[in-house]
Parts: structure tokens; sequence; C-alpha cells
């Protein structure tokens, strides 16, 4: 369990990286991002796969959202970045991508169908997937979001 | 009353601070800030030239009217945002500009010199972005528990497809054409992994191959607008992540089309 909390772990750091760089960050920002990642994205790994307590994927992400905007904010001020620099990339790892895949494999599949039964299936997979996605992503970024708007006065003056 | 302590400093006028000010927020828009930064940034530094401003925050366009205290003095001007495309780099150092003016460090003539000099500030090597993207998508193709070869695939088509965005934004071509393109291309080379049978999870390679297109940012910034009462900046900062992603999807499902894939 801690070996593959620690590659999820790795992972998640090496993605944030990655996506960081496509938005330009300063050069002092990439170790921060990894981290808040890191650790973002092992706790959301820890709430869905402790064996006690069944989480939602959107509780444990929303969860895990909130703990990156924490972090976000007390790095900021040491990062000398706003925080928003910090916690956008290490969101990145969190984006469901394989339900708006599905999702548009589901809508593209309904167009296909014309059968009652079938299409309804396909139009199942299509809702089903599509309002988790949609759900997930509201709650990682309200989560991310608040602890800036919480502690206005050390997210706007990180880079004092 | 709050002024410049450094000597031979002279008092800006309205004008000089309100073409100042709209040239820093369009900047500051352009790079991808939300619109309480650049509220917060603009009212310290106003505040520290001894101004009283206003200030309206469209998606594409900033007003501010500047004036003294007993309206003797004012200015009002509309600025274009400027399309420098996302950059925390930017963001980050427009920032630490403003607190350096707020806090009485610098005066007007050397915030202007730091300014241009801030916009002259060059992006991340290309090659470097297009190694670091292709890599942090493979890393989240592992996430979506992919295999070894669903990994090595998703870095290939990364690797082509942001390229290909690279060229084509050079060439100035429209936007959502090159993610339709870059998503077209990349999902064509994932494909592969289905057709060929390598690895026993290639629609997970297939899936991930066109994540690194997601606009995540403008979608993040537009929450946060929201939460803010930006309400215009917040819609159509989602409706043009939405577009983007809807280029995306097209180019992805036609890939998958040609290819003649089972998509679930």
């Amino acid at each position: 369990m801690l070996l593959e909390l620690l590659q999820d772990g790795f992972y998640a750091a090496l993605a944030a990286i990655g996506f960081a760089s496509i938005s330009n960050p300063p050069r002092r920002a990439y170790l921060y991002c990894a981290l808040i990642a890191a650790v973002g994205h092992s706790t959301r790994y820890l709430l869905l796969n402790n064996g006690v307590v069944h989480v939602h994927i959107i509780v444990a992400s929303t969860v895990a959202a909130f703990m990156i905007g924490l972090l976000a904010v007390w790095f900021a001020p040491r990062a000398k970045c706003p925080a928003e620099t910090c916690f956008f990339p290490a969101l990145l790892p969190m984006i469901p991508g394989m339900y708006a895949y599905r999702t548009i494999g589901a809508l593209l599949l309904c167009l296909y169908h014309q059968e009652e039964e079938i299409f309804n299936h396909y139009f199942y997979l299509l809702a089903y997937n599509g309002f988790t996605c949609v759900f997930i992503i509201l709650g990682m970024v309200m989560g991310a979001t608040i602890p800036v708007f919480i502690f206005k006065n050390i997210s706007f003056r990180a880079t004092r | 009353m709050t002024t410049c302590n450094k000597p031979l400093c002279k008092q800006p006028t309205a004008k000089e601070v309100a073409i100042f000010l709209v040239d820093y927020s369009t900047w500051l828009l352009g790079c991808g800030a939300t619109c309480i930064r650049i509220e917060k940034n603009v009212q310290r530094m106003a505040e520290a030239f001894d101004m009283e401003y206003d200030m309206v925050i469209m998606p594409s366009n900033v007003q501010i009217s500047v004036r003294n205290h007993d309206y003797t003095d004012s200015f009002s001007l509309v600025g274009r945002k400027h399309k420098t495309g996302i950059s925390f780099n930017i963001n980050t150092r427009l920032s630490k500009l403003s607190w350096d003016i707020a806090d009485h460090k610098i005066g007007f003539e050397e915030a202007l010199t730091r300014f241009e000099e801030i916009t002259h500030t060059p992006p991340t090597n290309k090659w470097l972005v297009l190694l670091l993207a292709s890599l942090a998508n493979m890393s989240f193709c592992r996430l979506f528990t992919g295999d070894g070869v669903a990994m090595l695939v998703v870095f290939i088509a990364t690797m082509v497809g942001y390229r290909l965005k690279q060229v084509l934004l050079e060439y100035k071509v429209d936007v959502r054409f090159v993610f339709f393109c870059s998503a077209f291309s990349s999902s064509i080379i994932a494909a592969g992994a289905y057709l060929f049978n390598w690895g026993s999870t290639p629609d997970i390679a297939i899936g991930t191959s066109v994540l690194y297109l997601i606009p995540g940012i403008p979608y993040i910034n537009s929450v946060s607008d929201m939460l803010d009462g930006h309400y215009i900046c917040a819609f159509s900062r989602f409706i043009d992540a939405l577009i983007l992603t809807a280029a995306l999807s097209t180019g992805l499902c036609g890939g998958m089309m040609l290819m003649d894939l089972k998509l679930l």
C-alpha cells in the first residue's frame, strides 16, 4: 500500500511538473508544484483505496483539492509566487480524463445506434460518465479555490 | 498622503498612471491572471500613486478611469487584452512589481522600466516544454492504471501532437483548429496500441493521449472568477475552455472513427 501510495505521488509530481511547464511558471515554482501535486494526489488515492471507508471519487477529489489549496496558500509566500501558480498544475493530474473520454465515446455510440435498448444503455453511460466528470471538476476547482479566498491576506501577499 | 520615497521622484499625472495601469492590467489579463488578482494589484498601485480609480474588467478589454482626490486631473482609457498565452512567470513578476510600487521601493519611472522589461520575459524553452509535457501525459496514463506499453505509446503520441501544436501556433493558425489537429494526430498514433494489441490497456492509451490539450487553467480561472462575482469573465473563460474541449474531442473522435475503433 505504501509503495503504491509513493508511486502515485511520484507520477502525480511528474505530471504536475510537465503541465506546469506549459504555463511558463518561474523555475522556483516547479518543486512546490511537484510536492503539492504528490501530496494531493496521494490523499485522493488513500481516500479511494483505503479498504476501511468507501469514499466517492467526487468527495475524494474535493477533499484532495482542498488540501492542495491549503498547501498552495502555505507554500506561496515561501516560493514568492501567487498561490494559483502552485496549485493550478497540482490540480491537473486529478482531471477526470477517462470519464471525459468515456462520455464522448458514449455520445458517439448513442448517435450510431437507433435500437431503444442499446441506445438507452449508451445514454446511461453518457449520463453517468458525464455527470461524474463535471462534478469532479467542479468539486476540485472549488475545493482548491476556497482556501485562496479564505486566506486572502496570505494568498495575495505572497509576492511581496 | 503616500508618495514615492526615492529622491528626484516626481508625482505622475492621472494620464500617465492610467496608461500604465491599463497596460499593466491588460498584460495580467492576457497571461492568465484571475480578476481578483488584477483588481488587487491595480488597487495597491493606484493607492501608492495617490490616485483614485475605477476599473471594469471585461473578457477581452480593461477600462480604467484615474483621477486625483479633488477631480482636477483625471483620465479614462480602454485597453485590449494582450494575447501573450498563459505565463505564470509574467504573472508572478507583475505581482511583485505591484508590491514594490506599493511599498515605495521604486518610483514611477523605474516602474515603467521594469514593466517594459517584464513584458519581454522569454517563455520556457519549447523543446524542454515538449519533453516535460510528453512525460507528464505519460505519467497521466500511469495514474489512470495504464501499463508500460500504454505509457510509451502515450509519450510518443503526446510528443507528436504537442510538436504539431507548437508548429501550427507559430504559423498563427486558429487555436481551435490547432487543438483539433493535435488531438486527431495523437489519437491516431495511440490507436496503434489498440489495432496491434500492444499491451493490456490500449483503451487507457487512447483516452489519455489527448489529455495534455485539456484547457485546465481557463476552467479553474472561470470558477475563481465566478466565486469572486465576475460572472461575465467567468462565463467567457468557461465558454473559451468549452470550445477548446469540443475541438479536441472532435479531433479525438475523428481519429478513432478513421481507425475504425470500438469506442467503449
